[in-house]
């Protein structure tokens, strides 16, 4: 990375007439393969290297980015980006919220050196996952697998003086099976991811898991029984736990959403000023509180200082019960008055850094999930999930069992297919009335932006109890 | 420019030296905009400039590939992909690249577009054509994009070709009340007959008739879809013909060539011709891309193809390559004989839906999927609209939506939105029968 046309990108922006400038480089290091069904359909290899600037001139922001290392081009899209910052022409001026300029280097350590890993060795461990499912005693129709490891640095300047230099490595993995029992089919996904080394795979149990995840389909054909519908109580393991905290919790506390900035996209929140939620509002009952954390070691959403170059820090979202913080950048904190909690992220260097969460989970109570499943007369056991979706406003949910079972008097019972809880996020945070000690977590692909940017984080939590849901 | 095709050239024969079997080198000159502007005010404006060279080699049936960005790391990079080549695994089902001599139409890319840096006018154009529908009270959003790529393709097996591919989207979404919104867009491969104040107006209609609207009830209606809504649909089903899908079990459409699955006056194609935001004359093997009718009234007639899949399904590529993966470019479906009236009026009780995101499968071979309509929807009686609803979805079957089309419109619309109405495609108004719709209790 040429840090130097990165500073001169900076300083050749500041000699205009701006209120504001940054620059930001990135090079990433990426491998990718994929397999279908054990063969391997391709490996990629590629560097991806380049840089942007963006720039507050008269109220308005320009951004503009480049792979091409040079100072013509560096000059170019400085040049591009006060353009078109001048020409937004804004009736409210934007600006962004006071931060100190901070010279820093972080790093992501690994115990494993993914760059010590070989071609043959990434291949054959998902050749093993693969022949380890189709030696399982299931009749798997297809899989998917691949996987990607990217050594990512970045160089961050802004013309308030901040300097930061940070290095992460990252490796993701993703596997797709089909099941093919009686002539029906059922199909499940995992999704795996790891801020460090190669020893990702000890923690994993990518091999276990989609086993485990082929045997529960195949009982879900064989023996899965429909759900008779009713008001009944729901316990959600911590997969639909994770997942209900990042749709229904850290999507609408996205201040961007909240003051319109994603209206025609990924859409607005149910959480807006002068409505019935804000800060201080009830959202759900005493024992929910829901954070979102970048500053967890090693996970997926991991980072130690944000795309602004504002120190990362745990943010406390619903907090027993109440609307308690949202999720800032510089920009929407000072429309509202606030300071930014660092939450701002950009996938690569060609998008501008937008609000996202990290790691979103509940934490923890102080009840084991045999008390919490022993306080159930009558009810369901949702562990993971299979089709889910959240309406743009973040308040009408649904959520499909992928792995669920009746709860008859405190016992877990036969499987039960695609059991279905679809309601709105106050009434799900409301019911609400037990959180498990034990949290457990999953690495997911957050889409926010456009064009898209998908961004690592962590979804997850304990398993908490709902008294008295519809399912279906 | 054709200094850099022969330096793609270049990099073709250096690789071939090195001893790969088969190499493909696709570069491109990228150049793109967009603004983004939400609360009526434009927020950002963006530019990104992308060179890159896409490099495929194929080894002894091993395929590996690389992205090249700067032409003075050529021989590096080759020499590292190679070495890769030799430590991967083969592929046995790899059926080589496309192999032949081809003449391609020439490029219809719009210069303009190369040269427009300055969108805002069609920004303030749009949302003062939504204001016209929706009052000074419209709060405003969405995107203007601009894309114009040149790529130069060099295949060893002799495919060699230059094409410009250029495309302009305009996307709005318009707000009458907090809960009452429209969204439009217009989309093309020019600049000629662009107008986005008819994505302005459309989107400020719908928030307008939207106002004050109800909570649906569940059940099951005959449903019109807007185009915007029916091209999510349309990309939903073409996804469902590539070929790569039918292997890896992700579409409804598997074991049924030659059946029916959709009425006689369903027919549905890809076709990546000129005035299409996806428009290209040849695919990513260098074939030249053509029309391919892959529901032809009602019939299921072919999946979409590059050569290694054309292979495995005895059957010639579709040039729909993608090396891994053959991908739909840009759907159309076939107009229907009923104005958009006309079809309104063959609804008793049902929807009108506008816009839909959020779709997900429970399972891609059975078809069963949940999306959730947004902005405006609107109840039916006896072909008027009649109330503005909210807080519905779609809890259907991809395959019963096909089988179920009862009414097709002589209008279509180009229509494509972020990452739900994708691809892009030619879509029409249509009327689907027994949709079933959910709501949270």
């Amino acid at each position: 990375m040429e840090e130097d046309i990165v500073d001169y990108t900076l300083e050749y922006a500041r000699s205009k007439n701006v209120e504001y400038a940054e620059a930001r480089a990135q090079n990433q290091i990426q491998e990718r393969l994929l397999l279908r069904s054990g063969i391997l359909e391709t490996y990629a290899s590629a560097i991806d290297s380049g840089f942007c600037v963006r720039v507050i001139a008269n109220g308005g922001i320009g951004f503009a980015s480049t792979n091409k290392w040079t100072k013509e081009e560096a000059k170019e899209i400085a040049d591009l980006a006060f353009k078109y910052a001048k020409a937004a022409n804004r009736k409210d001026k934007i600006k962004f919220a006071e931060e100190k300029g901070i010279e820093t280097k972080w790093t992501v350590n690994q115990k494993e050196k993914i760059e010590n890993v070989s071609p043959e060795e990434k291949i054959s461990k998902f050749v093993e996952i693969n022949k380890s499912l189709t030696s399982c005693g299931v009749n798997i129709a297809a899989t998917i697998s691949s996987c990607s490891t990217d050594l990512t640095s970045k160089y961050y300047v802004n013309s308030e003086g901040s300097r930061i230099s940070s290095f992460v490595p990252k490796i993701a993995a993703f596997v797709f099976i089909t099941v093919a029992e009686q002539g029906k089919t059922e199909q499940a996904y995992e999704q795996f991811g790891y801020s460090g080394g190669w020893e990702a795979f000890q923690e994993w149990n990518a091999t276990e898991k989609m086993i485990h995840n082929a045997k529960v389909l195949k009982d879900v054909i064989t023996k899965g029984k429909a759900v008779k519908p009713g008001t009944m109580d729901l316990i959600c393991g911590s997969e639909v736990t994770g997942i209900a905290a990042h749709e229904s919790c850290g999507h609408p506390m996205e201040a961007d959403r909240i003051l319109g900035r994603e209206m025609s996209q990924a859409g607005r929140s149910f959480i807006f000023k002068g409505g019935p939620y804000w800060i201080g509002t009830k959202i759900g009952s005493d024992v929910v509180t829901v954070v979102d954390d970048p500053t967890i070691e090693h996970s997926y959403g991991y980072y130690a200082y944000d795309d602004e170059g504002v120190k990362a820090r745990r943010r406390f979202l619903y907090k027993n019960g109440l609307i308690n913080e949202f999720l800032h950048n510089r920009e929407s904190a000072a429309k509202l008055g606030t300071k930014s909690n660092a939450s701002s992220r950009s996938v690569n260097y060609d998008r501008e850094a937008i609000v996202r969460m990290a790691n979103t989970f509940v934490l923890s109570g102080k009840m084991s999930e045999e008390e919490i499943i022993e306080g159930v007369k009558n009810g369901i056991y949702m562990k993971s999930f299979t089709e889910w979706n959240i309406d743009d406003k973040r308040f009408n949910q649904r959520y499909v069992g992928r792995e669920a079972y009746l709860i008859e008097n405190g016992e877990l019972k036969h499987p039960v297919a695609r059991p279905v809880i679809e309601t709105t996020t106050p009434k799900f945070w409301t019911a609400v009335d037990a959180v498990s000690k034990n949290i457990k977590f999953d690495a997911a692909t957050c889409g926010k932006g456009d064009p898209g940017q998908g961004i690592p984080v962590y979804t997850g939590g304990p398993c908490i109890r709902l008294r008295g849901v519809y399912i279906k | 420019m054709s200094d850099v095709l022969s330096k793609t050239e270049e990099i073709v024969k250096k690789t071939k030296a090195l001893g790969a079997d088969e190499v493909i080198a696709r570069t491109t000159f990228g150049r793109y905009r967009q603004a983004r502007f939400s609360n009526n005010q434009m927020d950002i404006t963006v530019a990104w400039n992308d060179y890159v060279t896409d490099v495929n080699l194929a080894w002894k049936k091993r395929v590996v590939a690389t992205q090249i960005h700067n032409f003075q790391e050529v021989d590096a990079s080759i020499k590292k992909l190679f070495e890769l080549a030799k430590v991967s695994k083969e592929n046995p089902m790899f059926g080589g690249f496309a192999k032949g001599n081809f003449k391609y139409t020439k490029s219809n890319a719009d210069k303009k577009l190369q040269g427009l840096e300055d969108p805002s006018e069609y920004v303030s154009e749009a949302i003062g054509a939504a204001e016209k529908e929706v009052g000074s009270q419209i709060d405003s959003g969405g995107i203007l994009f601009t894309k114009f790529e040149d790529v130069y393709l060099v295949s060893s097996e002799g495919p060699a070709g230059v094409d410009s591919r250029s495309a302009i989207e305009f996307s709005i979404r318009a707000f009458s009340e907090r809960e009452a919104s429209g969204h439009s867009v217009e989309c093309s491969s020019t600049l000629k007959d662009f107008k986005p104040s008819r994505a302005g107006s459309k989107a400020g209609e719908i928030a307008k008739l939207a106002k004050n609207p109800k909570v649906g009830e569940e059940g099951v209606y005959d449903v019109i879809y807007d185009p915007l809504i029916f091209g999510s649909l349309l990309g939903v089903w073409g996804s469902m013909v590539s070929a790569f899908n039918i292997l890896i079990q992700m579409s409804v459409f598997i074991n049924k060539l030659g059946q029916k699955v959709a009425p006689e006056n369903v027919t549905l194609k890809d076709n990546p011709s000129a005035y299409s935001m996806a428009n290209r004359i040849f695919d990513d093997e260098g074939v030249p891309t053509k029309e391919n009718v892959f529901i032809d009234h009602g019939v299921l007639k072919k999946y979409l193809h590059n050569t290694s899949t054309a292979k495995l399904f005895k059957t010639e590529t579709t040039a729909n390559a993608g090396l891994i993966a053959p991908n739909a470019w840009s759907i159309e479906m076939d107009s229907g004989d009923m104005r958009r009236e006309e079809l309104f009026k063959q609804v008793k009780r049902g929807l009108y839906l506008t816009n839909t995101w959020y779709t997900r499968f429970q399972n891609y071979a059975k078809g069963d999927f949940s999306t959730i309509p947004r902005d405006g929807i609107f109840l039916i009686e006896n072909g008027e609209i009649k109330q503005s609803l909210k807080d519905l979805r779609i809890s259907d079957n991809a395959s019963s939506l096909l089988g179920n089309i009862a009414g097709i419109s002589k209008e279509r619309q180009h229509v494509h939105w972020w990452g739900e109405a994708d691809p892009p495609s030619l879509s029409p108004y249509v009327l689907i029968k027994d949709v079933h719709m959910t709501k949270s209790k």
